[in-house]
């Protein structure tokens, strides 16, 4: 039996890969482990009290947190949001100098040196994902011998999101390229799935029906964050609190 | 011109014209210190551009993860798991990876100091190390060995052994160690009541992977407690990877913390009534037969007989009914398993509590079970001791006591910050104020080295060598290595090899027990003994072969796994026993339970000088950047306070101030406050910012452990009609919908 297809006819993708990721929400503990992995692995700031105070927080996944009933029955639940790296993007029309873009591997990319600060793009996005530089990041000194010389360093006035860690994504396909092999489903790790302790979140090209990602997002479990919006996420999450099997 | 010429070939003609101009640079420019050279040759380790990993071990609370970090041309630049260590297997947790920054701290101590404006007065004065040394020894030279005091905490195993054996040599008194994560994880009991049940003092550990049906008493193990990694690694096998189906999971506790949202079923628990719940829930099983037939065996079940379950539920608040269906819950399973945390723990009925919820794995025959409870392995060879657990908290106070009555003139800290982590109550400040010299290891002036009069500040973790057993250890018996990643920044010096430098001038017996040169000497001779283990994970032919290997896979573990099960025959000198919980402070003037704990951000507050950490939202309420004050919306109410609203919480030892955060996860009775923030020093992060919810608790005691009875705090809270918003991801504007800002 074929599985269903999961994305658009019309999807914009040509490539023989399409990226995507799962996200367990049975096993995530909202840990945040994911949180801090990010801001490391992407040079992400921190922006200090005020600002995020002002909800000028920079984090490219989040975990949001729900509540469910009153106490004395209650119940919280949580779900890391990240960029869904949609199929039809909202963001992407919007903005008024092509600086954010579709990939041929589906990635909805951010060219930083092209980006004005419009913030269309943030407004536009449903997902909340989408973070503005509003001032200069500072890294006091050494800090910043701390930053990843793999993934350029934002400046005031430039929009920035979650690149699925492009960086890591380029270096695992460049290197196997000069191996001469097949990439291997599992080899690319963004660094929130590489950190993340119960293994809730799954990375991996969703065109493979054999990765270990397009199997999860066939469980029954899965749904995709604002899936009536019809901008065909590659984040699936699956359901909490019931079993697979 | 027009050369068509690749980036590469750029590259490599400009770094050779650079290689020639600077090679002609060298005889003109020796006399100065600045010679400009190439990277033509680099070190081996380097491969400019490219990623060199280091294994090594993490440092950030004392669980003692295994990590690989990723250096590029020099510098650090990201912490991963260790994927071959058994304990975390590859997974790292907030902290762990917010390392880096403890590194690279811009507030970090750079060359040793002594305080020249007096104690608190923070002027300091740089020294050079052969200065500080040797006002060091001859501070230590003109006293009787007895009034030395070596105050540790989160220390590497090697120099707790180094420290330890420096101490007997010189006939001070032994290492006295504390830390507050240790502490609110319950260490101290478990080891004492695994002593006691077990006759071993390795801590339990808990095969959360293989169980169908969780209970935990007070145990965040997917938070801060013991070790949060790898326990919540194997709640996501216990939650999806099973082949028969997803695992059930009831936590007990008065918050619903992240590891209770986790949970099936979270029971709201009155405080301190832990130990009498899981008595109730025993004296069920037996009397009624509950569970595999012949499960448990006469003598077990008589453990249970002075149980009255009425009055037990009567007092714990938990409905008979409630309890009987619980039972069978837990009695039904196949593989369930009973936690006990470091909430319970932190009572004054502690150590009774403990044992009655570890007696109910007893009598599900769940000791030394797939999916049920483990002891540790110890370290798997001599040479290489693990740390015993802390000590406990009248062992602290037995120091105090020592430093007030003038019997201490030169006190040492390393890795602990007492002035911060201790109750105000306990009165460690003017017991500090009565000792003439305090030397202090910390790399960053913290609030005790504020307190102390030199700072000899240790390397960053991420600079020295080291190894660790961990405790609660894997599956297999591991001893994880800890290795420089980067060269050391600044003119730090390991404290490790600083004792071997003051056991060498000191001469005589101190020099003889301790004869290496240096740390890193001791390390090699020490782990060379794992070389011939037929156990080894890795074939190495030589010494020289294991000691590399040593450093490159992060430290030795056996091949396969290895479970240590214990022996349950210390169950059975006496009865469990119910003992109701008291609490410090009248319930007519403080209606509350001050409900202080360990977020996964800040921690204990060690970690409060990374910004990353300071930014991290707080799972449950969003919150970062500040201290907090939990309460049920239905006391928020009736106190009068909303959301953001600054209110004074007052016990009979102190009082803070804290922004209101109406939390409907929390108990009305209690009110729940983060650890983390109220420092006034550890770098400019951390300093002057919230509150520290030390300055509200009482010191006292759990008289059978001796463990800080940290949950026994009762308090008021004040409306002080100021506001301050608080910094979340949430936003409070939605409505009644929850929405992000």
């Amino acid at each position: 039996m074929k599985e269903e297809k999961l994305f658009a006819e019309n999807s914009p993708i040509s490539s023989n890969r399409r990226w995507g990721m799962v996200i367990d929400l049975d096993r995530c503990t909202g840990c945040q482990a994911c949180v801090v992995a990010c801001h490391a692995e992407n040079n992400v700031p921190v922006v200090g009290e005020a600002e995020a105070a002002y909800g000028r927080w920079m984090h490219w996944i989040h975990i949001e947190r729900y509540w469910e009933g009153e106490y004395p029955n209650i119940k919280a639940r949580f779900m890391p949001v990240l960029c869904q790296q949609c199929d039809e993007a909202p963001c992407e029309p919007v903005c008024p100098v092509f600086a954010t873009y579709h990939t041929d591997e589906g990635l909805n990319a951010q060219i930083y040196n092209r980006c004005i600060g419009t913030r269309y793009c943030g407004s536009a996005c449903p997902y909340k994902v989408r973070t503005f530089n509003w001032f200069d990041p500072e890294f006091p000194e050494p800090l910043k011998e701390q930053l990843n010389p793999n993934v350029t360093v934002r400046t005031r006035g430039i929009m920035e999101k979650c690149t699925f860690c492009i960086q890591r994504i380029r270096q695992v396909e460049e290197g196997a390229k000069m191996a001469d092999r097949v990439l291997e489903d599992g080899e690319i790790q963004p660094a929130c799935a590489q950190s993340c302790p119960p293994g809730a979140i799954v990375f991996g090209n969703l065109e493979d029906e054999d990765s270990l990602a397009s199997k999860l997002a066939s469980s029954r479990r899965s749904f995709r964050l604002l899936d009536e919006l019809g901008t065909g996420p590659a984040v699936i999450y699956l359901k909490g609190g019931e079993t697979n099997v | 011109m027009s050369i068509d010429l690749s980036r590469r070939e750029f590259l490599k003609l400009a770094t050779l014209s650079v290689a020639s101009t600077a090679g002609a640079c060298v005889p003109i420019n020796s006399r100065t210190k600045d010679i400009l050279e190439p990277q033509v040759l680099p070190p081996e380790d380097i491969l400019p551009g490219d990623t060199t990993y280091y294994a090594s071990t993490c440092r950030q609370c004392p669980a003692g993860c295994g990590i690989i970090v990723g250096t590029i041309n020099g510098r650090a630049k990201k912490i991963e798991g260790n994927p071959a260590y058994p304990i975390n297997r590859g997974k790292l947790c907030a902290r762990g990876q917010a390392g880096l920054q403890d590194l690279y701290h811009p507030d970090r101590l750079r060359n040793a100091v002594k305080q020249s404006g007096g104690r608190g007065s923070r002027k300091f004065e740089a020294l050079y190390w052969e200065d500080a040394i040797a006002l060091l020894i001859q501070k230590l030279a003109g006293i009787d060995p007895v009034r030395v005091a070596f105050l540790g905490g989160k220390m590497p195993d090697h120099l707790y052994f180094l420290s330890s054996r420096w101490l007997e040599a010189m006939g001070a008194p032994p290492l006295v160690r504390f830390n507050l994560q240790s502490t609110l994880d319950g260490r101290i009991t478990a080891s004492k009541a695994a002593q006691s049940l077990f006759g071993s003092r390795q801590l339990p550990i808990y095969d959360i992977a293989n169980a169908e049906v969780i209970f935990s008493f007070g145990a965040n193990f997917l938070d801060t407690w013991q070790s949060p990694v790898a326990y919540s690694q194997q709640f996501g096998e216990f939650r999806q990877g099973q082949a028969g189906g997803r695992g059930f999971f009831v936590q007990f506790e008065p918050r619903l913390s992240s590891t209770a949202a986790s949970a099936d079923e979270w029971v709201p628990l009155r405080p301190g009534t832990d130990g009498l719940v899981a008595l109730a829930l025993g004296r069920i099983i037996v009397e009624k037969g509950l569970g595999h037939v012949g499960a448990f065996s006469q003598e077990e079940a008589d453990l249970f007989r002075d149980v009255h379950v009425g009055e037990l539920a009567e007092a714990s608040q938990v409905q008979v009914e409630k309890l009987e269906q619980l039972a069978l819950i837990l009695a039904s399973a196949d593989r369930s398993l009973v936690i006990p945390g470091g909430y319970p723990a932190g009572q004054k009925n502690g150590f009774a509590s403990y044992k009655a919820i570890q007696g109910l794995n007893l009598i599900l025959r769940r000791i030394g079970q797939r999916g049920g409870v483990y002891l540790s392995q110890p370290s798997p060879i001599d040479t290489l001791p693990g740390a015993p657990a802390m000590d406990s908290f009248m062992e602290i106070m037995a120091l105090i006591e020592r430093m007030n009555s003038g019997e201490v003139e030169v006190l040492l800290i390393h890795g602990a910050n007492p002035v911060y982590e201790l109750p105000s109550a306990a009165g460690f400040v003017e017991a500090v104020n009565r000792v003439p010299f305090v030397v202090s290891f910390s790399s960053i002036v913290d609030e005790t080295a504020v307190q102390s009069d030199l700072i000899l500040p240790d390397h960053s973790y991420l600079e020295t060598w080291g190894y660790q057993v961990a405790s609660p250890g894997g599956d297999r018996p591991s001893v994880s290595s800890q290795q420089p990643v980067v060269q050391p920044l600044y003119d730090t010096r390991s404290t490790g090899n600083l004792i071997l430098v003051l056991a060498e001038e000191q001469g005589g017996e101190v020099a003889e027990v301790l004869p290496w040169a240096n740390e890193l000497l001791f390390l090699e001779d020490a782990s060379g003994g794992l070389f011939l283990s037929s156990l080894s994970p890795y074939n190495v032919k030589t010494a020289g072969d294991f000691w590399s290997a040593w450093r490159q896979y992060g430290g030795w573990w056996t091949r396969r796994e290895l479970y240590q099960e214990p022996d349950v025959t210390g169950f059975f000198d006496q009865p469990l026993k119910a003992i109701e919980p008291s609490f410090e402070g009248e319930s007519e003037e403080y209606p509350y339970h001050l409900y202080p704990y360990s977020g996964v951000a800040l921690g204990d507050g060690s970690c409060a000088h990374l910004p990353w950490l300071q930014e991290l939202p707080d799972p449950m309420t969003t919150a970062c950047w500040q201290t907090w004050v939990e309460i049920n919306p239905q006391t928020a109410h009736s106190i009068g306070v909303k959301d953001n609203e600054i209110v004074k919480v007052i016990s009979p030892y102190g009082e803070i101030t804290a922004v209101v955060v109406v939390y409907p996860g929390i108990r009305p009775d209690v009110i729940a406050v983060p650890f983390g923030q109220g420092h006034t020093d550890s770098g400019h992060y951390a300093a002057n910012r919230g509150a520290n919810p030390m300055q509200l608790l009482a010191a006292v005691s759990d008289e059978d452990s001796g463990e800080l009875a940290w949950g026994a705090t009762r308090v008021r809270v004040e409306p002080t009609g100021e506001t301050h918003e608080l910094a979340r991801l949430e936003s409070l504007e939605g409505e009644g919908r929850e929405t992000i800002r």
